[in-house]
């Protein structure tokens, strides 16, 4: 199976940096699966053969590591990927109602997606921020200290900003 | 291990207490190992003496005086003065703990389930797993697939002790099945497409301690307790790797790889596992025929007698399937008939290959090449087939008996056929039906490798014993072992018939390169023919 995709130079030259940072090449696989999916957008099955290839690592062990972690973006992840935390902070302080309130609000239940593709809802575990419990990352960002209004917002906006994008 | 020698080649012992007894035993060794030695097992599920070790499955924890909390044994190495408890408070509610949280996902469907029999979970569950469930949640489901042409993944069995993993990593260098996801949703399974497909594969199946890995070419087949089992060898290439065959009324239904660290370790490649399939293929033998006529069993034997009886010199075509004292009754005949003369045919060799543990496939693809070399000479197969083909051809030979066995192979070439029929009297021995039984005055059916009782010398030397997969009630014609012996019997140069075992120790008396050995010394490792048992009387050994 050729590839088809490759990093952008700019991509390759923060891989090869990376590789001078870690004692061995499977030790910056992390790393790199990162730089892939930022580059490519996701981490489905082209591109986390690109970089078993490119690592000279087994393709198997890369689709392991991939899967272990529920922050990379894999194959089918909507535009908006909503993880909301369910560890012991915030679950005490209700966890579990900011996730009936987006069930609710998008019609979808924690590891589906919306069928517009823009919602991604899962589960995770701690996110380090039991101080502002409970709470919730939007691809990148940090929503705390949520109450169920701060959730109807977050998804007007976010929502919003699918469509807009999309027309725009 | 190196680090277990010492300057004087003695292996530095380690004394510690064992379950409060005092213990020595071989420095280095886990407490696991050491325990075992000593008589006490201690359970597991991800440890495999031929893997590296995981420490995954928790279940082999123990008692230690240097820890608060159990250790686990089969990574933890013994030391001077560590005291071990296996049967303490603390070890056994560690173990029944672990096991409570090995079962709260694992479905009972242990009486579909291939593995139901000779399932580590199910043995350590009967000893010490809970007699009932606290867990009142949902089971998690996981996902049952093919992961590859020959095994399929019972995900809901996974324990995910990784053992399969270890050994596509470690073993066969393949690396292609992983766990992907995480806590109790984590499983085996392949990078998608791209599935299991080695040639050492087979193993892993073997080596999973439930039956999450199921071989497509053994589900539901049989029941393993129903089945009997042989300690056989597998006649598929030189290497000769042990191997244990099992049949269901008289039907072989799986061939496992048989521990012998000389030879094969505790695997066997796919070719030689699921290679007994051929032996009931529709070009299968079972029936004598005489110019092409049905013959009973013992009626062919009978017309084996008369034709020979009535022949001068005989030109005897031998194969590398036969065992030695096959060969060695072959030569008895030959010697019969002044005059006579033998040759062997080899078979195309096949692909090798060697892993990255050591473990090899030869590209002889045949069992006995070595012992046919010592009892017929180095040239058996060289100049001496040559001159036996040219003589065929010259029509010097009226009678020609030759040997077509090895079920796997393509049989002797177009030449050899040309020979055989160009001889006005052919006898046949042969496993399958081919081109070389063109014209055959008479064709006896012959016994395939795993059906041979007997010996066989592997490519480094090693005699191994090899002991039929079928029962006396279970033949469906003579073997070669009696068929030859009545022959012998008929034309007066033998008294009486014997086993294997006695035909062998007609061969070690007669052949100085057996010597020394018989069939009760081979033990299951087999010997090399250069070890000779020691002290051993000739005529020693059982029938």
């Amino acid at each position: 199976m050729a590839n088809t995709i490759s990093f952008c130079s700019e991509t390759m030259k923060q891989y090869e940096w990376l590789l001078t940072r870690y004692p061995t090449r499977r030790a910056a696989l992390l790393p790199t699966l990162r730089l892939a999916e930022s580059d490519f957008g996701e981490l489905g099955v082209p591109e986390m053969r690109y970089v078993a290839d490119l690592m000279e690592i087994p393709p198997a062990f890369v689709f392991g590591v991939v899967t272990f972690y529920t922050h990379y973006r894999r194959a089918g992840t909507g535009k908006f990927h909503i993880q909301v935390c369910s560890t012991l902070s915030c679950a005490l302080r209700g966890s579990e109602d900011v996730v009936s309130r987006i069930t609710e609000r998008l019609g979808i239940k924690p590891g589906e997606t919306t069928p517009c593709g823009h919602f991604t809802l899962s589960k995770v575990e701690c996110l380090g921020s039991c101080d502002t419990a409970p709470m919730l990352q939007c691809n990148d960002d940090y929503h705390e200290d949520l109450s169920l209004e701060d959730v109807d917002q977050l998804i007007e906006q976010l929502r919003t900003e699918a469509e807009g994008g999309q027309n725009g | 291990m190196a680090d277990q020698q010492t300057n004087d080649d003695t292996v530095a012992m380690t004394r510690w207490q064992l379950n409060g007894q005092e213990v020595e035993s071989p420095t280095g060794m886990t407490i696991m190992e050491a325990a075992k030695e000593h008589g006490i097992e201690i359970p597991c599920f991800c440890y495999h003496p031929g893997l590296s070790i995981a420490g995954n499955c928790r279940i082999c924890m123990v008692e230690s005086n240097r820890s608060r909390k159990p250790v686990i044994s089969c990574s933890e190495k013994i030391a001077e003065g560590l005291e071990i408890e296996t049967e303490s408070e603390l070890a056994v509610s560690s173990r029944n703990s672990v096991m409570e949280f090995q079962l709260i996902n694992h479905p009972l469907d242990c009486p579909v389930c291939d593995k139901a029999g000779e399932c580590t979970l199910q043995d350590h569950s009967y000893k010490h797993g809970p007699d009932r469930s606290r867990f009142v949640e949902d089971k998690n489901i996981r996902h049952t697939k093919e992961l590859g042409p020959s095994i399929s993944i019972w995900g809901n069995r996974c324990i995910v002790c990784t053992r399969c993993i270890r050994f596509c990593d470690e073993i066969s260098g393949t690396s292609e099945l992983c766990i992907v996801e995480r806590g109790d949703r984590s499983v085996v399974d392949v990078f998608p497409e791209i599935p299991i497909d080695n040639q050492l594969a087979g193993n892993t199946v073997d080596i999973c301690p439930v039956g999450a890995l199921i071989s497509h070419d053994f589900k539901y087949e049989a029941r393993v307790w129903n089945m009997d089992r042989k300690d056989s060898v597998c006649g598929g290439c030189s290497r000769g790797c042990n191997v244990e065959v099992e049949t269901l009324d008289g039907f072989v239904k799986r061939l496992m790889p048989r521990e012998n660290l000389e030879v094969n370790d505790w695997w066997m490649c796919d070719e030689g596992r699921y290679g007994w399939r051929h032996l009931y293929a529709d070009d299968r033998l079972s029936q004598a025929t005489r110019d092409g006529a049905a013959l009973a069993d013992v009626s062919a034997t009978a017309a084996l007698e008369q034709l020979l009886c009535e022949s001068g010199p005989v030109a005897f075509l031998i194969d590398p399937y036969l065992t030695c004292e096959e060969m060695h009754l072959v030569q008895g005949l030959a010697a019969s008939r002044p005059g006579s003369s033998v040759g062997g045919w080899l078979p195309e060799d096949g692909n090798a290959a060697n892993f990255p543990s050591g473990f090899t496939i030869s590209a002889a693809k045949y069992p006995n090449r070595a012992g046919a070399e010592l009892i017929f000479g180095d040239q058996v197969f060289g100049d001496d087939a040559k001159e036996l083909q040219k003589s065929l051809v010259s029509s010097d030979f009226t009678t020609v008996v030759a040997f077509c066995g090895g079920h796997l192979s393509s049989g002797p070439g177009e030449s050899w056929a040309k020979s055989l029929s160009s001889t006005p009297t052919s006898i046949i021995f042969s496993v399958k039906n081919g081109p070389w039984l063109e014209g055959a005055s008479l064709v006896l059916p012959a016994t395939a490798p795993i059906e041979k009782d007997g010996t066989w010398i592997n490519e480094d030397g090693r005699l191994q014993r090899t002991r039929s997969c079928w029962s006396p009630g279970t033949e469906p014609f003579s073997v070669e072992l009696v068929r030859l012996q009545t022959l012998q019997n008929a034309l007066g140069i033998r008294g009486r018939s014997l086993s294997a075992a006695g035909i062998f120790r007609e061969l070690a008396a007669t052949h100085d390169s057996f010597a020394g050995h018989n069939h009760s010394d081979l033990g299951s490792p087999g010997l090399l023919l250069s070890q000779r048992p020691a002290g051993i009387a000739m005529d020693g050994g059982s029938e």
